[in-house]
């Protein structure tokens, strides 16, 4: 196919602009970190409280070296996957109840609407007496963050969605059941890949206050730890791991809402 | 009255909300006849979909019944919007009836297959709805109705949504469809010209509360189209008396 001169203008103008947006955003970051870098090489200030580039690489190092990195990472990562999986089953399957009973939605409207202003963090200190001081608390603490607003997203898409739909499966003589599985589920597809994408940070959320408040492993542990010893090099370090291994979850996700969209 | 599918016999019906009840029908008592067109015309709010709900079992009157003489009559419903589902290709929405009535087999596929391709829908059945024009989709709708083979279609304002180019030549198409499957049906619209060129009787409902206020039958030559239809001066005629007959 053979595009016009005028056309074949336009699509380098949009590459261009891609480009230049992309490079901007490159640059953004690179001045950032050499400025910081520099401001800490000329003493502009207290490389101990600020920390640098270069110290924070030093001790993502250090870690790797004493192999402790790989634990710390997969602890919170396992924590945060679990949380993120339970969390979202969980608020489906409540979401998918709560639009089959009517009765019991209409019931549990007030509570819901508490339960997802309440800062679950709040929670903490509730769930270390109950479950004890470990990972499990931990992982609750993930589920309970992002429970509610995987149910509250998913179930406003169920029940607005395609509601002339419904009627018409109900002209069609559809059961209860039909219309959910065939109208009801795949209009709330949309709804449930974005409160995917909400439950994802929540989780990280929940993990990182739940490990701030018990454990013994895991980024959350190794901020507090570092906050605690002044080594702000250790803090910056983990929360650029952090940095990545959330936005790799996220990039997962939305490569999965994209598969769905097709 | 002989060969009824469908009689009103003094239905009344009252629509409860918190804020209070609305008599929304009053008094309906009219038939329909086997393979009789019959459109129902009134202002728009006037209870016309409520009848409808009504007569398909989804509601029921406060007063009087809904009869249907000649036993059981299986109906068929088309909606304004055609509500096909966008995830499914056109010929899974067109099976999407005998799928949820379990009626779907090789024979009842075939049949649905057949008149896809009857209507010209044979080329876009791998189709998404967002690929097919407005009036294309409206047709689909149809045939997912047509698929459960009902006696009586119910049709709810089913042009209303489409352009005007669009809504006269699928009144057209529609029409010479029903008569083709030899189908009976009620029309429920709000469209004069509308139900002008495609019934064989048109009802007039009044304002809310509907009631009946006239009935006319129209005098067209058989099997003239409603494309043609309104080319003649008998349309003019019919148009002008119920144009009246609501604004009173």
């Amino acid at each position: 196919m053979s595009y016009s001169k005028e056309h074949l203008a336009y699509l380098k103008a949009i590459r261009r602009h891609d480009r230049a947006v992309r490079l901007v955003q490159a640059l953004v970051l690179f001045l950032f970190l050499g400025l910081w870098e520099l401001g800490a090489r000329l003493g502009w200030f207290d490389v101990f409280i600020l920390s640098c580039p270069s110290r924070v690489l030093a001790a993502i190092g250090r870690l790797w070296g004493e192999g402790s990195l790989l634990t710390h990472v997969s602890v919170t990562l396992y924590e945060t996957v679990m949380g993120f999986l339970l969390g979202t089953a969980l608020g489906i399957i409540l979401a998918v109840i709560l639009w089959w009973l009517p009765f019991a939605n209409e019931v549990m409207d007030p509570y819901l609407v508490v339960l997802n202003a309440l800062p679950k963090i709040a929670l903490g200190p509730v769930l270390i007496v109950w479950i004890g001081a470990g990972m499990g608390s931990i992982i609750v603490m993930a589920v309970l963050v992002s429970l509610v607003v995987t149910t509250v997203t998913v179930l406003s898409g169920f029940t607005a969605a395609a509601r002339e739909k419904q009627f018409l499966m109900r002209t069609l003589g559809a059961s209860k059941g039909q219309t959910f599985m065939k109208v009801v589920l795949p209009a709330g597809i949309p709804h449930m890949m974005s409160a995917l994408k909400i439950s994802v940070g929540m989780s990280w959320v929940g993990v990182i206050v739940g490990e701030y408040l018990v454990s013994k492993s895991g980024l959350g542990y190794l901020i507090v730890y570092g906050g605690q010893v002044f080594k702000l090099d250790l803090v910056m370090a983990s929360v650029v791991i952090l940095c990545l291994l959330a936005a790799l979850m996220y990039g997962g996700v939305a490569l999965l809402e994209k598969q769905f969209r097709k | 009255m002989d060969g009824a599918l469908l009689r009103l016999e003094h239905v009344t019906l009252y629509y409860h909300t918190p804020q209070g009840e609305t008599e929304a029908l009053r008094d309906l008592s009219f038939s329909v006849r086997k393979g009789e067109f019959v459109a129902v015309v009134g202002p728009s709010g006037c209870g016309k979909t409520t009848m409808l709900s009504l007569i398909m079992g989804l509601n029921r009157p406060s007063s009087g019944q809904v009869v249907f003489p000649q036993g059981p009559c299986p109906m068929g419903y088309m909606l304004q919007r055609d509500n096909l589902l966008e995830w499914r290709t056109l010929e899974k929405n067109a099976i999407l009836g005998l799928e949820v009535q379990h009626k779907l087999n090789e024979k009842t596929k075939a049949k649905t297959l057949a008149l896809l391709k009857k209507y010209g829908l044979g080329d876009f059945l791998s189709h998404h709805p967002s690929q097919l024009s407005g009036g294309m989709r409206q047709k689909a709708a149809l045939i997912r109705t047509l698929a459960l083979e009902p006696e009586l279609l119910l049709l709810d304002e089913p042009f209303s949504a489409l352009d005007y180019q669009t809504r006269l030549t699928l009144a057209d198409e529609v029409f010479s469809i029903i008569k083709a499957e030899g189908k009976t049906a009620l029309l429920v619209t709000h469209d004069i010209g509308e139900a002008v060129s495609m019934a064989d009787r048109v009802l007039v409902f009044s304002d809310r509360p509907a009631t009946l206020k006239r009935e006319i039958v129209l005098a067209y030559p058989r099997d003239m189209t409603p494309l043609a239809r309104r080319e003649t001066p008998t349309f003019q005629e019919h148009f002008a008396a119920i144009w009246k007959e609501l604004k009173q």
